[in-house]
């Protein structure tokens, strides 16, 4: 007959001074933010909030792929703007009333102004024309155009999207959805040459990314 | 207005009382020493002539001027053990690893308001802290630290500490008594039921010890566990249901979990202390850590040995007389932290090239002051015999220090119900079963003895 757990006394006790001693050794879960950066995704956005373009223009085109990301569906969507365009609620009913004044200033027509956006500098979209040119406004060719972008600015400004939209006449939600797709892709001018490479570094060679893909799709390996 | 009224208008309140307090200590320092040299020899003489109670004013004064940087370490210890318990990382911001988080702690407590309610009793409310927290150095006042290293040496000692001990509950009733709150004073009732139901198992078990040490004096308990030099000689080994009833006992004496009813805040708010705030609660709250180091302390003497070693080191000799080097020991004192910082340095600078002169410099004098430390300390260890006495003792009263710690990360709390039947239907049979056996035991050596 086995002894039961049961039946020595203290035996409990000494089974948990056991584990507090092996948490005691065990590497903590402390995260020390300032000094350590938290290790989030590269696309984590982490913030609720309408962000402006270089021109003080709400960057929001009410694409629709927030609310449909939203895993919690606290991004809604509802009555049309004067361009027919349709509202973007944040959060609860109660708090879409701070976005009225904004609202009202979008629907106007004119710039929105931000003073953290004011000193963008100027852009010039011949290259970006150049660009688009050289891949004969083809949309099937966005990965090279955005590349081709990246590549003449370091980075994809918003109104070269705008452009590229406009001229492949593609939906902007799409240009902005393969570039966000894509790791190597970056959205705000990058701190140092260092910093910019890194970013294109990324890219992944294009038999390793079909390869993945397909797998991904329950396809063959080749 | 003269310039005298608009300086002191300008002041602080510290600024003020600064202003007031320098000159006085000036004044008293000068009186003091006008006093010193026209009675010096008469008031030596007095003092020879009382040596026992100059003694015990003076380890006294020694040990509550010890006992806030005690209670700072313990709960530093407490708050950066249960903090790495849970997986956290615990207090690392104040000073080098969070280290002067306590200090900051006492000093926000010190400037918190002291306030008293309405129709409490001020006279006892405000005694009691001070009741509590003076009991926990006068105790310690016969714990000897290492060979002749303690404050007084009773032959009662034992009965002594545990007089004394017996102290707090009487503050903690006053606290509860004086708080003109009924929480307070059935937090203070419970705690006093606690203590004093716990103190009955915790003298008996030691009764057993006594019996075979023949003596309550705590430096000659010590001795007797020192006799072969190996731990067998402890009287944890020869008392094992002795040392576990004094360590349960122990426990709920200084009220640690998981016997903490006294401030079980989920239960009766913060229990006598509720009415407390400001440093009459950081009395209350320092008198707690105190108490544990106490209590382990006086484990450490009673049961695993005091300053003994566990084993008998082989005895080296290694003295090195500082006077014997006459002039030179001038130069080694001026030159030797000089060299060393650039020994140390010089490695790190040489063979790390980002290593900066200045960073290796910095890390050069701290490796020095490391490894010169560690070698005085060693110099010290083997050359005197407190010091080596006063690194086991800290080292096993610090050991104990951590377990309670450790048990308060990982225990819940027990029941009142639980805990008084624990004590009166448990501990009390069996502190005197193991008295009932010490005794037959001692009759029945004494009885082989003598045939």
């Amino acid at each position: 007959m086995s002894l039961l757990p049961g039946m020595v006394p203290g035996l409990g006790l000494v089974k948990g001074m056991a584990l507090t001693l092996r948490r005691f050794f065990a590497p903590k879960a402390t995260i020390r933010y300032p000094e350590m950066p938290a290790d989030v995704a590269t696309k984590f956005r982490g913030r609720l909030q309408l962000l402006y373009d270089e021109n003080g223009l709400l960057k929001c085109e009410t694409c629709f792929q927030c609310a449909q990301a939203c895993p919690i569906e606290c991004i809604d969507m509802g009555g049309l703007d004067t361009k027919g365009r349709f509202h973007v609620h944040w959060g609860p009913p109660e708090t879409y009333g701070e976005r009225r004044e904004e609202s009202a200033l979008r629907r106007s027509g004119r710039a929105v102004p931000d003073p953290a956006y004011e000193h963008f500098a100027e852009f010039d979209l011949g290259t970006v024309d150049q660009i688009l040119e050289l891949h004969d406004h083809d949309p099937k060719r966005l990965l090279q155009i955005l590349e081709g972008v990246q590549g003449a600015f370091g980075f994809l400004p918003v109104a070269a999207l705008k452009r590229i939209s406009e001229r492949t006449g593609t939906w902007y939600a799409m240009v902005y959805g393969t570039a966000s797709y894509y790791g190597h892709f970056r959205f705000e001018p990058p701190g140092s040459k260092a910093q910019a490479a890194e970013v294109s570094r990324r890219r992944p060679s294009d038999d390793t990314y079909l390869a993945s893909l397909g797998a991904s799709l329950g396809g063959r390996r080749s | 207005m003269t310039a005298l009224a608009r300086t002191w208008d300008r002041l602080t309140l510290p600024g003020r009382a600064l202003a007031i307090l320098f000159p006085l200590l000036v004044l008293l320092l000068i009186g003091l020493i006008v006093v010193i040299g026209l009675f010096g020899d008469t008031i030596l003489d007095i003092l020879i002539f009382n040596l026992p109670i100059v003694r015990f004013v003076f380890a006294a004064t020694v040990l509550l001027l010890l006992a806030p940087p005690i209670a700072f370490v313990i709960i530093y210890m407490e708050m950066k053990v249960i903090a790495l318990m849970n997986l956290r990382v615990g207090p690392d911001r104040v000073g080098p690893w969070g280290t002067l988080l306590s200090t900051v702690h006492g000093l926000k407590v010190l400037m918190k308001e002291d306030f008293t309610p309405t129709r409490a009793d001020p006279v006892v409310f405000t005694w009691a802290p001070v009741v509590v927290f003076a009991t926990m150095p006068l105790s310690a006042l016969v714990i000897p630290f290492a060979p002749g290293l303690f404050g007084q040496n009773f032959n009662l000692g034992l009965l002594y500490f545990f007089a004394i001990g017996g102290l707090t509950v009487v503050g903690l009733l006053m606290g509860g008594w004086a708080s003109f709150n009924k929480y307070s004073l059935l937090g203070g009732l419970r705690s006093a039921a606690q203590i004093v139901s716990y103190e009955i198992p915790l003298t008996l078990s030691v009764v057993g010890l006594v019996l075979l040490a023949g003596t309550m004096s705590l430096n000659d308990i010590v001795k007797q566990q020192g006799v072969s030099g190996w731990f067998t000689d402890w009287f944890a080994v020869r008392q094992p249901l002795g040392f576990l009833i004094f360590a349960i006992a122990a426990t709920a004496e200084a009220n640690r979990t998981p016997f903490d009813l006294t401030e079980a805040d989920s239960e009766i708010v913060a229990g006598f202390a509720t009415e407390y705030s400001g440093m009459r609660f950081g009395f209350f709250f320092f008198a707690e850590y105190i108490g544990v180091f106490v209590i382990s302390a006086l484990t450490t003497v009673l049961f695993l040995g005091g300053w003994n070693a566990p084993f008998p080191f082989p005895h080296i000799s290694w003295v090195v007389d500082p006077g014997s080097l006459g002039i030179g020991l001038l130069f080694v004192v001026a030159l030797v932290p000089l060299l060393g910082t650039l020994l140390f340095a010089a490695p790190f600078y040489l063979f790390r090239s980002k290593t900066r002169w200045w960073v290796a410099l910095i890390i050069g004098f701290a490796l020095f002051n490391v490894v010169a430390g560690g070698l005085l300390g060693l110099w010290a260890y083997i050359n005197f015999d407190w010091v080596a006495g006063l690194f086991w003792f800290l080292g096993k009263t610090f050991t104990l220090v951590f377990v309670f710690v450790w048990m308060r990360g990982t225990l819940p709390r027990v029941r009142i119900d639980q805990l008084m039947g624990f004590a009166w239907k448990w501990l009390l049979p069996a502190s005197l079963l193991n008295l009932f056996i010490t005794a037959l035991g001692v009759l029945a050596v004494d009885a082989w003895k003598g045939a």
